[in-house]
């Protein structure tokens, strides 16, 4: 089919996704046994609450309500101290960008950088020594490795700061160079915690997928042609290998918004994790909808991202699109 | 070629950008009245509007932007009005045995310019005593009949009887609010009021910023009335939990941390040398309550919790000394009763159930409490006598108390489970009566005629006396404390009442910790008034050769 | 440590050395299992599987304390690794060694009983998707992009939060539930790679029914990706305890798991390391055996390497 069509069918699936998502957690809330209210009210107040809020209304009819109101951009305010939501998970988008944005970045060049590095020396000591020590930091809990990394490097050597993303006397708000370096300097313990064992998978993968490139007829073909081995590598194995690395990148990416309560939590990191966390143990239903919105919303942007830039580099890909990348990753 | 010279150019920029940096820092505030202090926080306050909010954050965070009337002195005397503090009152005098009124002081301003007059007494009083704003102070007030407006700096209280303690619970308990900003809030409302967010007070410091889930910043009011505050700059930083913010501590990047709870931090931080440590009487005891009324229909008793003998039984079961020892060493006491250390009824003398296995397990037998089925727990008409523990996820304090009380009622084959669940939710729980035991903790007041009502006699029924628990001789003998004129007429019926409380084991008391904090060694003056930790932060001083890059910075 | 305890021990480790030679024989006669074999990793990577399943079975054995109990709260508390306590003691003067033993039952099972709902599941959707495709495959698969589109963690604080009192077997339930998606895209694939294979074909053309076709014919030739799902599964519902465990949620006390035995003595990190280095390496290596079988598995049957 033309780039043009296929493009809109997947626009539309991944609308369908997002509405399917927030519907099934808006059910998920509803259903499940207990009061509306978050926890911290009592009768009286929650009373008022359910009539302010509508909630004494029909599933439907509150659902419908909620469509309307988000089609105004509106996505109602927290039950715990009435903020509006959209203003909360504002708040905290360029805390998490920063978070992902440093560990992938590190997962990217070691990984990246291990990988290749690997591939070329195969099956040599490197690769084997290498090869062992992604897999050790591939299983380690990442929690336990947050909590070692701020007992030395946070606490015993004092080289980066313990927990927080801004230094809250000089820099509440980034508004000089000096800030900037401070936001980065905060970001390297947590990011490093994720990028690391991001990065050992990833060397894992790459390895993987450019010795299974090197293995098919047309690196062989030019290998026999007699061209020099760099060439060989750096032009069609590093291509195509990158072209599945950039579906993992996509798919890291929605994980590291939602997925990194703990690291969130360990370093006190105001990212979206921990509100969404938050507010789930609070029962604040608005805020719990609203981030799996976004988040939704995030993941499968990122999945058409990825599509299409699969698609444009590698028409043959476009089918087969993003199938046994996750295997790895899962 | 250009290859070669990437990498010096990248160390070059790096070098080039830190130097900047570096550079950018250097502040230029000297002098007595700079210095910031950093509290390493443990738990984000919901609302800074101080009749919705009962958090002790919140409260630390009050004490810096409202003022009362007048505030409890060192030695926390409640009787009559000796060594009280004015502060928003600069004198007072009787009016007759029920009528109290108050001066206040002309220079006292709120942050926005507007003074502050005895209409905003009035109308905080009001506000407090409504039950739609269903503040949590609102018992105490219950013998204060009104609050009125004689003229602009005049307010006037009206008493419904008379007793010792009437000066003190007409300053001690309202934080004065300005009437003209929230007049216009709908009372309904106020829990998520955004002044509850943004305060505008009249107290030594006012409010700067709040960003959400990071900090809360106050900058000193050089225009204070009672004198400048010496410290410029206040800020609250929030942690996960404990150890984060102990460790904030000891890394230098917070000054304080006043309660370090565990044996375990106190040593961590007397090893880091830029730290002091203070100790001060602590004014929180923690205690398991048991829930008299049947969690799934509260109209009916527990059929477990009821029996006094078996509440008895339970208390002796447990080796409260052993526990405390384990878990907190030196750095805490078993309260002979519902107190801290810091009232002064506190007495180890008191009569307490003892730690006696064979009696408990020869009470419950005699209850009819046995092992039928041989499954190792008892149990009675097909009911086995388990129970659930509730306790906050964020204190790992009660946390582990909840695990050795639960191996400790294993032995005499009683089953507990642990339910650890939001802080909130346990709240909520506790208030609605929907639980079997929860590991609570109370903070006391200097006085103990309102806590003690409040959490222990039918006054606190759909208040603080989740239990339910209710004994008449009890309460004969405490509104008759209440009343004693000194505290040496009061102390043997105090005695007495604590007692009558004990054997009837409506909890289990398992510590009071004493309170030790840890604070930066530059920080001079360093007071602790055991009540409330942050009342006289606006008297901390940081010499001037004692500054450090964060005490310098202008901003 | 008793007498007795460390006997058990010996004899585990020595059942264990003999079942993996005896497996390692199999490598002499099949192709298959010489390549599984290649690197020794693979094989220390079964060893220590082998020899952490054998402990849990035999963990009264091998325990020489109720992993529950607690010892002497005021002088055995945090006890440093010594020839009594071989992992030393925890905050509440519990036995490490004892509670990593029984804690490798609970844990090990809650990895296999996850990973078990999470395979079988992904296989049956991914398989019915595969083989029957059009319609049906469009449904399924949109179903599977909207179960990735929320992180698990996500969906199981909300299972937690919102039904109080959850049994653990039903989070385990839902984590399994959660787990099967990256399966099924997997399963599928291979599925309708093989589909055109001349025994499929000649399996329908005898008249086979189609569960019959995908049963017995489709899903043998695609146990490579289903065993090494299963296999990288088990390590990550393990890791996901351990996870739940830390923030709060899972494995009630007093019952020890790895993860919550690092929940637990979290604040004593400092004081007492190894209460939460020792549950910490052994959910690292039981994660790292795995993988490194899934790398075995994944040699051996390859069908590439078949065909050369």
């Amino acid at each position: 089919m033309t780039g043009a069509a296929w493009l809109l069918r997947r626009l539309v699936a991944s609308v369908a996704i997002v509405f399917a998502v927030v519907t099934f957690v808006f059910i998920l809330i509803h259903v499940a046994p207990g009061r509306p209210c978050p926890e911290n009210v009592d009768r009286a107040v929650c009373d008022e609450l359910t009539r302010q809020f509508g909630l004494d209304k029909s599933l439907p009819e509150q659902y419908v309500r909620y469509l309307v109101a988000l089609a105004h951009g509106n996505m109602g305010n927290s039950y715990a101290n009435g903020r509006p939501v959209g203003t909360a998970i504002a708040g905290t988008i360029p805390f998490t960008l920063q978070l992902a944005g440093a560990a992938l970045v590190l997962d990217f060049l070691l990984g990246l950088g291990l990988g290749i590095y690997q591939a070329v020396r195969v099956n040599r000591l490197p690769d084997v020594v290498l090869g062992n020590v992604t897999l050790f930091i591939y299983s380690l809990p990442t929690f336990w490795l947050a909590l070692l990394l701020l007992l030395v490097f946070g606490e015993k050597l004092r080289w980066f700061p313990v927990g927080g993303a801004s230094d809250p006397i000089l820099c509440p708000v980034v508004n000089s160079l000096y800030c900037v370096v401070d936001r980065l300097w905060h970001t390297v313990l947590p990011a490093a915690t994720l990028g690391l064992v991001g990065a050992a998978g990833t060397a894992r993968f790459q390895r993987a997928a450019m010795l299974e490139v090197a293995r098919q007829d047309y690196v062989r073909t030019a290998r026999a042609k007699g061209l020099p081995e760099r060439r060989v590598v750096l032009r069609h194995q590093l291509r195509n290998a990158l072209l599945t690395f950039v579906t993992r990148f996509g798919l890291a990416f929605p994980f590291l918004l939602t997925g990194a309560v703990l690291i969130e939590t360990i370093f006190a990191w105001p990212g979206m994790g921990r509100l969404a966390f938050d507010a789930i143990l609070l029962r604040d239903y608005p805020v719990v909808t609203g981030t799996a919105l976004i988040a939704s919303v995030v993941v499968v942007a990122g999945n058409l991202l990825t599509d299409i830039l699969l698609g444009l580099a590698d028409p043959r890909l476009r089918v087969r699109a993003t199938t046994d990348v996750e295997a790895v990753t899962a | 070629m250009q290859r070669r010279s990437f990498p010096s150019l990248t160390v070059f920029l790096v070098l080039g950008v830190a130097g900047l940096a570096a550079c950018e820092r250097r502040g230029g505030c000297t002098g007595a009245n700079c210095g910031t202090i950093i509290d390493a926080a443990v738990a984000e306050p919901g609302t800074l509007l101080p009749p919705s909010s009962e958090d002790i954050v919140a409260n630390d965070i009050g004490e810096q932007l409202f003022l009362k009337l007048a505030d409890v002195g060192m030695s926390e005397n409640t009787l009559g009005d000796e060594d009280f503090q004015p502060l928003l009152a600069q004198k007072w005098e009787w009016d007759g045995p029920l009528t109290l009124v108050f001066h206040l002081d002309p220079r006292a301003r709120w942050h926005d310019g507007q003074p502050v007059t005895a209409a905003d007494v009035e109308f905080t009083f009001n506000a407090y005593n409504d039950s739609v704003v269903a503040s949590p102070y609102r018992p105490k007030l219950h013998r204060i009949a009104s609050v009125t407006q004689r003229d602009s700096l005049t307010a006037v209280f009206r008493f419904r009887e008379q007793y010792p303690e009437m000066f003190y619970d007409a300053v001690y308990h309202m934080r004065i609010l300005p009437a003209h900003k929230l007049r216009p809030v709908p009372r309904d409302q106020w829990r998520t009021a955004p002044f509850g967010r943004e305060p505008v007070g009249d107290g030594p410091y006012r409010f700067v910023r709040w960003q959400p889930a990071q900090s809360i910043e106050l900058v000193a009011d050089s225009t204070f009335f009672l004198g400048r505050p010496a410290i410029r700059r206040l800020i609250w930083r929030f942690t996960p939990n404990l150890q984060v913010a102990v460790q904030q501590v000891i890394a230098d990047q917070a000054d304080v941390r006043e309660q370090l709870v565990t044996p375990e931090n106190v040593e961590r931080v007397r090893a880091a040398k830029q730290l002091a440590v203070y100790t001060y009487r602590g004014n929180v005891y923690t205690f398991l309550s048991f829930n008299q009324r049947a969690p799934d229909d509260t109209t009916k008793p527990h059929p477990i919790f009821a029996d006094r003998e078996v509440r008895r039984a339970l208390a002796m079961a447990v080796d409260r000394a052993s526990m405390l020892k384990s878990a907190l060493g030196d750095l805490a006491k078993v309260p002979p009763g519902p107190m801290s250390a810091l009232l002064w009824i506190w007495d180890p003398d008191i009569r307490q159930l003892p730690y006696d296995t064979a009696q408990a397990n020869r009470v419950l037998n005699a209850r009819g409490w046995r092992d039928h089925d041989g499954d190792g727990v008892r149990d009675k008409d097909g009911q086995p006598l388990a129970f659930h523990i509730l306790f906050p996820t964020t204190s790992v304090l009660r946390r582990q108390y909840a695990l050795l009380l639960q191996e400790q009622f294993r032995a005499i084959g009683v089953r507990a489970e642990i339910d650890a669940v939001e802080g909130a939710v346990v709240n909520q729980r506790v208030g609605t009566g929907k639980y079997d035991t929860a590991i609570l903790s109370r903070a006391n007041d200097p006085s103990p005629s309102s806590g003690i009502a409040q959490s222990w006699t039918r006054a606190g029924f759909g208040g603080s006396n989740f239990g339910r628990y209710y004994n008449a001789e009890f309460e004969r003998l405490v509104d008759r404390a209440v009343t004693a004129t000194t505290r040496d007429r009061a102390r043997p019926t105090w005695r007495a009442a604590m007692e009558t409380l004990n054997a009837d084991a409506p909890g289990i008391f398992l510590y009071a910790l004493d309170n030790y904090a840890a604070v930066h060694k530059r920080v001079d003056n360093v007071q602790f008034r055991p009540d409330s930790w942050a009342a006289l932060l606006r008297t901390w001083r940081i010499p001037p050769d004692k500054l450090i890059d964060r005490d310098r910075v202008e901003r | 440590m008793t007498l007795g305890a460390w006997l058990a021990l010996f004899v585990t480790l020595v059942v264990t050395a003999e079942l993996v030679r005896a497996l390692r024989h199999r490598a002499l006669r099949q192709e298959r299992w010489r390549r599984f074999f290649r690197h020794r990793t693979t094989t220390w990577g079964l060893g220590i599987l082998v020899f952490l399943v054998l402990v849990a079975v035999a963990a009264p054995l091998i325990a020489p304390f109720d992993p529950n109990k607690q010892l002497d709260i005021v002088h055995l508390k945090n006890h440093s690794p010594s020839w009594t306590f071989l992992l030393g003691t925890d905050v509440l003067s519990r036995d490490v060694w004892s509670r990593t033993v029984y804690g490798a039952r609970v844990s090990l099972g809650i990895g296999a009983l996850g990973a078990l709902v999470a395979v079988a599941l992904g296989t049956f959707v991914g398989a019915v998707a595969g083989y029957y495709q059009r319609w049906i495959d469009a449904v399924l698969m949109r179903g599977v992009d909207v179960g990735l589109a929320l992180p698990r963690i996500f969906i199981l604080l909300m299972a937690v939060a919102l039904w109080d009192g959850l049994p653990f077997a039903a989070l385990i339930i839902v984590i399994g539930l959660t787990s099967w998606f990256g399966t099924s895209r997997l399963v599928r694939a291979e599925v309708l790679s093989l589909r055109q294979r001349d025994f499929v074909v000649a399996a329908r053309a005898l008249g086979a029914g189609s569960g019959r076709v995908i049963f017995r014919h489709v899903l043998p030739n695609a146990a490579a990706p289903i065993i090494v799902s299963a296999a990288l599964g088990v390590g990550n519902v393990l890791l996901l305890e351990a996870s739940l465990s830390f923030l709060g949620i899972g494995v009630k006390p007093p019952d020890p798991t790895w993860g919550n035995m690092i929940a637990d003595n979290a604040p004593s990190i400092y004081t007492a390391p190894w209460s939460t280095l020792f549950p910490g390496l052994a959910i690292s290596l039981v994660v790292l055996s795995l993988n490194a079988v899934a790398d075995g598995v994944r040699d051996a049957l390859d069908p590439r390497e078949e065909a050369a």
